[in-house]
Parts: C-alpha cells; structure tokens; sequence
C-alpha cells in the first residue's frame, strides 16, 4: 500500500465532481483546488486515471466518494468494500473520504442507486454500527451525505435534522451536506428547506454538494444532469449567512453541456459563497 | 415499542429493507404503510440511473437504440434485478437479436463482445483464449490472441 506521507489539505473553495469524460475540462481549470472521484471507479492498485493523478501532483484536494457501501444496510459494511475505499484514500493521498447516509442493497438483490433508511432509533444504530466498522479500517475521516428522498419509511420516529444529528453525534464522522438534495426533500415532502438548515449542526460540514435536478411526473429529481436550479443557488446563500462551509462541490454526471455552461455553474457557486473563482 | 402490533420489531430492518428493494426492483408487492405513488417514482427513477449505466458499457447499443433506449431498457428491466451493467446490456442484446431489434451499431458490439468473452447468460463473462469467430445481425468479428476485430459490419 501506498503510505500516504503527506495527506492533502481539506477540501477549499469551489470544486468539481471529476470524471472522465470531463477530465480536460476539469485539468483546464487554474483555480482549482479540490475534486471528488467516485471511489468504486478507480481500480485499487493503481494507477489512479489518466488526469486525476496529474491533479494529485498539482496539489488538488481529491476526495474519494463511495456510492456502494450501504452504510444505511442492516447487515455489517462489506469488509473488503471498505478497504477498497482505503485503499483509493491512499492512492490519492485524500485527507478525507464521504460516502451516503443510505442503503443500496439487501436480500441479495442490488437497487443499483441510494435508498433513504427509515427515521428509525433501529436504522440510526445500523448505520452508527457499520460508519464504526468502515473508521476502523480507513486511514482518514470520513463524511456522510444525506441523500435526496423520492419517497419516505411509513413508521418514521424521528424528523431529518434529528436523525442525522443523532448518527453524527454517535460518530465521529462530519457531514457533507447536499443542497440539492435539501432542495429535493424539501420540495417532495412539503416542508421549508431552511428548517432544516436552521437545525443542523452547520460547524461540522466538511464540505458541500451542488447539483441539478429537474421536475418530472410530479416530483423533484436529483439527476445531476440538469441544470442547477435557482432555489439551489438560494440554499448556497442561506447556508452561507448562517455558516459559510469550507468548500462547495459541483457534481454533474451526464448529458454534458458546453465547457462554457459548467464554466458559469462553478462561477455562479463562488459569486454566491464569496469563494475565489477557480476557472 | 414490542408492546404495539402496528410497530415492526426491532431488528426486522434487513426484512424490511430486503422487502423494498424486492419492491423496487423485481416486482415484488409493495410493502404496507408506503404510498404507491412516490415509490413507483422512485422504482422508474432507478431504472432511468440503470439504463445511464448500462449505456457505459454498450455504448454502440443505446446509441444504435437513440431516443428509443430509455423506453427500450425499461421495459426489458423492470422487475428484472440487475446482475451488473455488462451482463444487463448482454442479455438485452441478446434478447434483441432474437425478436430481430437489434439495431447495426448493437450488433456490431454484440458480436465484438461475443468474440472476445464468453458468457454463458448466468456466469460472469470470461475472456476467450482460443481464437473465436462471432456474428450478430449480420456483424462478424474475430478474435486472435486477444485481439478483436471486425470483420464485416451489420446489415443496414
């Protein structure tokens, strides 16, 4: 295994979900100083992509991002999915690795995409059971996401803020907190996204996502392949009044528009965080 | 909390969890408490994240399907678990070749695929050592020492 001698600074300033179809875009970028990789997309034993590890000898931030670990599942984290998600920190040299607040498989079937858990005491200690076991074998902190929702557990006993607040309290994990997912829950189940920002433990975001999304049959979709709404950018403003995050990602996964479009979603994000552009 | 019939027992949540997913994404019936109509949102969003990565790893087949693609691999999905996106765009080609859909640009693929790996429709596929020769719609690639080529394309 790769040591990692000199992890990275944390995340700063406004980043960018890599990826390879984006790679020349994202290489092009001279402010920048943090990216995301999708942690299951990277072979374990190197070398990291073509691109990505250019960005590690630029010095850039990059944070492997788990999507598969079902955190969120009832059975224990699968051992040998943690220590590839080390062993990606280690090959990066990250100073941090995020994963989700949610499940992807149980029974022996995949969903194939992040699943909410129920508000439950019984779902806050699955999840606090598995983030101890994957801190044990990851060599640097770990940040959890709270996904966005398309549809909630009947027998919830707990509201949001209280839930993620008693799995962060739990642990010692801090929180990558989503405003498009924010956005997405709010805007599906009725209620005021401030409310929740209001009651967040704000001082332990380690960093932020921003996303696109779009309307379809009636509900809010988090598909990261649209355009990013202005509600969204409303949250970054709100966010920031309350308590500023140290970094703001934006993660898009398809349909790519010009460079020139993404351009101006990554200076919108730092016009209204008060960060430096990075393009 | 064990006193209340309407309280699920603590400790059924991977029972719970197993019943949604099976929900979700092999037909099963719908839990009792969920409301129909945001889980089947959420049941056709998974599918339209599945379709965006089975088009990954059969790029010349969803492109070959065009607009039709979304449509195409949901209806072949649903209530169909996946078994990883190379072996989903796998059994789709396949299944398209026999109802006679394949398009050019997935028969091309299928066949390239075909001549390269061996997959038996419930095993993951295994790289051909022996030299192969493999068709589909009229495509016909050949494989030599690893190497694959094609020989002729589809018919258009």
């Amino acid at each position: 295994m790769t040591a990692p001698a000199d992890p990275g600074a944390g995340p700063a300033g406004v980043g960018i979900g890599w990826r390879p179809e984006i790679a020349g875009f994202v290489a092009g970028l001279p402010g920048l100083r943090f990216v995301e990789v999708v942690a299951e997309a990277v072979a374990p034993h190197g070398p990291p992509p073509a691109g990505l590890a250019e960005l590690v000898e630029r010095g850039v931030t990059v944070v492997p991002h788990g999507v598969r670990l079902s955190l969120g599942g009832a059975e224990p984290v699968d051992a040998a999915r943690v220590a590839h998600l080390a062993r990606v920190a280690d090959l990066v040299r990250a100073p941090l690795v995020s994963e989700h607040i949610a499940f992807v498989r149980a029974g022996g079937l995949e969903a194939g995409h992040l699943l909410p858990l129920p508000r439950s005491r019984e779902a806050v200690a699955a999840v606090v059971a598995n983030v101890r076991r994957a801190r044990a074998e990851l060599p640097v902190p770990l940040a959890l996401e709270p996904i966005a929702a398309l549809f909630d557990w009947p027998d919830d006993e707990l509201d949001e803020a209280d839930f993620l607040t008693e799995i962060l309290d739990a642990t010692d994990a801090t929180l990558l907190l989503d405003v498009a997912n924010v956005h997405a829950n709010a805007r599906n189940r009725g209620a005021d996204p401030l409310d929740l920002l209001d009651r967040l433990p704000l001082e332990r975001v380690s960093y932020v996502h921003v996303a696109g999304g779009a309307e379809q049959g009636g509900f809010y979709h988090d598909t990261h392949t649209d355009p990013v709404p202005p509600e969204v950018f409303d949250l970054i403003r709100e966010l920031c009044a309350r308590h500023r995050p140290p970094a703001l990602l934006l993660e898009r996964d398809g349909h790519w528009p010009p460079a020139s479009t993404l351009r101006a979603e990554l200076d919108a994000i730092a016009a209204v965080s008060g960060y430096p552009v990075v393009t | 909390m064990s006193g209340d019939p309407a309280v699920p027992a603590p400790g059924d949540l991977a029972a719970r969890q197993a019943a949604l997913v099976a929900a979700l994404v092999a037909g099963g019936p719908l839990p009792p408490g969920f409301a129909p109509a945001p889980v089947d949102a959420a049941r056709r969003a998974l599918l339209r994240k599945r379709a965006g990565d089975v088009a990954r790893h059969w790029p010349l087949l969803a492109a070959g399907l065009g607009p039709a693609w979304p449509a195409t691999f949901a209806g072949w999905a649903a209530g169909r678990p996946t078994n990883g996106s190379l072996r989903d765009g796998w059994d789709l080609a396949r299944e398209l070749r026999g109802r006679g859909e394949l398009p050019p640009l997935g028969a091309e693929e299928l066949a390239t695929r075909e001549a390269a790996s061996r997959y038996d429709g419930t095993r993951a596929p295994r790289r051909r050592r022996l030299p192969a020769l493999a068709r589909a719609g009229g495509a016909v690639a050949v494989q030599l020492a690893g190497r694959v080529r094609l020989l002729r394309p589809a018919r258009r």
